[in-house]
């Protein structure tokens, strides 16, 4: 899941999530799934913004290209916030 | 004058996950999270919620990652 800067365009935000995931493609991974849910209130402030766009990936992916991903989203100033959750994990 | 010690009897409660027939709680689901969590934010005691025990632990994790994501308050200042 993905936080991003609210001050975005939010149909420009799928385009770019969809180069950062060509990491996990080019490693080997699958993307299953892009879900864009759109500018949402958050609970609270995070970097003095009380929304954000937010978006879910699923994917399947070794656990490096899912760390690089994690790294190069965390690069990106206009991504408040990501969490990757393994769903299987219960 | 004192009463019996047995005299409290807990209302049997029904479990509210197997009435909904759940049995993963999503992070993302708000809406049901927010049934256990109180106006203050905290997490709601099982003693309250009627749930078991595993389903407790599944509740608090997923409303501890919907924190972590803005999805739920960590703290309301609602009173």
């Amino acid at each position: 899941m993905v936080i991003l800067d609210p001050d975005l365009e939010e149909r420009t935000v799928a385009p770019s999530l969809e180069t950062y995931l060509n990491v996990i493609r080019t490693s080997g991974g699958s993307v299953e799934k892009l879900d864009v849910w759109g500018r949402r209130r958050l609970a609270y402030e995070i970097q003095k913004k009380f929304e954000g766009i937010y978006a879910v990936i699923d994917l399947q992916a070794e656990p490096t290209a899912v760390a690089e991903l994690e790294r190069q989203l965390r690069l990106n100033e206009s991504i408040l916030r990501t969490k990757v959750i393994r769903p299987d994990l219960r | 004058m004192a009463k019996p010690a047995s005299v409290r009897k807990p209302k049997k409660k029904v479990n509210p996950l197997y009435k909904e027939k759940i049995t993963y709680v999503d992070y993302k689901d708000t809406a049901l999270l927010r049934k256990f969590i109180s106006d203050r934010g905290k997490i709601r005691a099982r003693r309250v919620t009627g749930v078991d025990s595993q389903q407790q632990r599944q509740i608090a994790r997923a409303i501890k990652n919907a924190r972590e994501m803005a999805l739920l308050p960590y703290k309301s200042q609602a009173r």
